[in-house]
């Protein structure tokens, strides 16, 4: 829980600090690119797949609450929305994929925009609050819908004619792009933006900065990338169901956030690998993973806010000082 | 009015009675700390199993195992107070950051943790309380009801009834409302801001638990038992007005009424996602509720 020690450190911080974070990101994407040389198992493969797919969600709901301040309980239904857009126009309008994947991204976007405007006064519980009631009414119109979506059952969607090994590179590629975008947004005038939002609104309004737009911005962007990520799944697991909205997918998003970092460019994603890879392996030790992962949010947001992130700068500064 | 609808409004009041006792301290958590505590349904599921287990366990009495499970929900909320929501007021000014996504985070995380860990520990499956008695039909006029849920009612009310009275007159109630109204000038004023808040949760956790034992022999206690009734307390205390005791109340009995009348006249499939619509309209057009006052933003 060391704070940084003096004001003349942490005045350069914004710009350097985000650096940093996206070199050891990159340093982290590199390794997984590397993986598949040692593990040929499609089991752990598709692991690794579903893990880039919470690093998606994860890093965009960071950008959104991590970053600007604002914490929607919706990041899983806008991958459900992504994955039902392209679902449902493959289904009904025999739109070929990589169609249907854009189609999503604006789907998403449009619904997280007028989602964020609606919001836009919302601070802390109330925000809270409508967001998750919006997650849970688009579940279950996603799920009694039925002669549409076909309800839980789900709907059967058209896979891409790729083996394994290419839609692993292809999340892959997707999370550094995004990466990079975040990136070069974060490193931006944009990206202090955002943060004197998260900080201090009245004051970021008052110094000028346009807080509606990017408050609209942050939640389009967000919800944007949590579509992409939606239908990218949707078109490997060649099958949607409301179960992508879930609560409970949420939660997991939301704890690879704040046991990686909450507001950093590299904890998110890092954690979302060791959460999701643990929680498959926990899975056949027993079926602990949620009580474990439970217990780590409430102990991480109590005792190490700054996630593992935070625990690892330490352990640098620490090092270097010795 | 027609028989089946005065049916409809007398059991459409006591289910309100049942929220009512999730939504008082819900709406009570509210006023003191300015949080909402996503773990308020597990608080429920937890004086579910209480009772259930004591009494089918151990054979406890039922007129015992109730006032049990009130203790144990009392004992949780305690210590959710104690170890959790301590850092949101006490060293305020390093934790003023964030303090909403903290409150929200870690309520949410440790309502994710009882469910799992019950269902690892108790297991998945659901368990009948006992009713407080086997009468299993009383017939009032046009009213048919099981002789457990009205006795349950009563008891619900007179509840209610010592709750609403402990708050307005006792000597921890009126503290307990001037934390709630500034807690600042209430420390000036020197009341123990940190046993007011723990009061708060203990009263809560209990009030939940008891919600939860006295349904337990209609709505059978399991791990996820305590979403639904959540879910409910968070839009009562919405349309009642975030922090407000007796907007909680009548809001209750207003949703239960609503509700009951509902599911017979509009759509059963989308019944749950009314009262959500209802939330978030409130939330984003009258965020002060029905009867609450509109809030200065601190």
């Amino acid at each position: 829980m060391t704070q940084p020690a003096t004001p003349a450190a942490g005045a350069q911080l914004t710009t350097t600090k985000t650096t940093v974070e996206f070199r050891a990101a990159l340093v982290a994407m590199a390794i997984v690119a590397l993986i598949p040389l040692g593990v040929g198992n499609p089991y752990w493969l598709g692991v690794l797949i579903v893990s880039m797919y919470f690093a998606i969600l994860a890093g965009g709901w960071n950008l959104l609450a991590g970053y600007t301040g604002q914490f929607s309980l919706a990041p899983a239904t806008f991958a459900m929305i992504g994955a039902y857009t392209t679902g449902l126009l493959g289904t009904y309008y025999n739109v070929p994929p990589l169609l249907g994947i854009v189609a999503a991204v604006v789907v998403s976007g449009l619904v997280g925009l007028l989602l964020g405007r609606a919001v836009l006064r919302l601070v802390g519980p109330y925000l809270a609050l409508t967001t998750l009631s919006f997650a849970e009414i688009m579940r279950l119109v996603a799920s009694n819908t039925i002669d549409i979506t076909r309800g839980d059952l789900g709907l059967g969607v058209a896979g891409l004619p790729i083996g394994r090994l290419a839609w692993y590179y292809l999340f892959l590629a997707v999370l550094v792009v995004l990466l990079i975008l975040f990136y070069l947004l974060l490193r931006s005038k944009a990206g202090l933006f955002l943060q004197a939002i998260r900080d201090d609104e009245v004051a970021a309004r008052r110094a000028g900065v346009d807080v509606v737009f990017w408050k609209t911005a942050a939640f389009t962007l967000s919800a944007a990338a949590s579509g992409l990520a939606g239908a990218l799944y949707a078109h490997f697991a060649e099958l949607v169901t409301p179960e992508l909205g879930l609560i409970a997918q949420t939660g997991l998003i939301l704890s690879m956030a704040v046991i990686g970092g909450m507001g950093t460019l590299a904890g998110p994603l890092v954690a979302a690998f060791l959460v999701y890879v643990l929680s498959e392996w926990l899975r056949d030790v027993g079926g602990y993973q949620l009580v474990v992962f439970a217990a780590l949010v409430v102990i991480f947001a109590r005792f190490f806010r700054e996630g593992l992130w935070g625990l690892a700068k330490a352990a640098v500064r620490r090092w270097r000082q010795a | 009015m027609s028989a089946i609808n005065v049916d409809l409004a007398v059991n459409g009041f006591i289910t309100g009675l049942f929220y009512a006792l999730m939504a008082i301290g819900l709406s009570l958590i509210f006023g003191i700390l300015k949080i909402v505590n996503f773990a308020h349904g597990e608080f429920y599921m937890v004086g579910a199993y209480a009772y259930t287990l004591v009494a089918l366990a151990f054979g406890v009495p039922v007129w015992v195992a109730l006032p049990i499970a009130f203790l144990v929900g009392a004992l949780v909320g305690w210590a959710t107070e104690r170890t959790l929501m301590r850092p949101l007021y006490a060293g305020y000014t390093s934790w003023g950051l964030m303090r909403d996504e903290y409150a929200v985070i870690v309520t949410f995380g440790l309502s994710l943790f009882l469910i799992n860990l019950v269902d690892k520990v108790i297991g998945p499956y659901a368990y009948r309380g006992p009713p407080l008695v086997e009468t299993s039909r009383v017939v009032l006029g046009p009213v048919l009801i099981s002789g457990h849920r009205l006795l349950a009612a009563g008891i619900a009310i007179a509840v209610i009834l010592i709750t609403a009275a402990l708050i307005k007159w006792s000597f921890w109630g009126q503290q307990i409302r001037a934390v709630s109204q500034n807690r600042l000038g209430a420390s000036l004023a020197g009341i123990d801001t940190a046993k007011a808040s723990a009061i708060v949760f203990m009263l809560s956790g209990g009030l939940a638990a008891f919600a939860g034992a006295l349904l337990s022999p209609v709505i059978n206690a399991s791990p996820d038992v305590g979403i639904f009734p959540a879910v409910k307390s968070y839009i009562i205390v919405v349309l009642g007005g975030m922090g407000s005791v007796p907007g909680a109340i009548v809001a209750s009995l207003l949703l239960g009424v609503i509700e009951s009348f509902g599911a017979v006249y509009l759509s059963y499939q989308y019944r749950d996602a009314f009262g959500l619509i209802l939330l978030m309209l409130f939330l984003l057009f009258r965020p002060q509720g029905l009867f609450g006052e509109k809030g200065r933003e601190v």
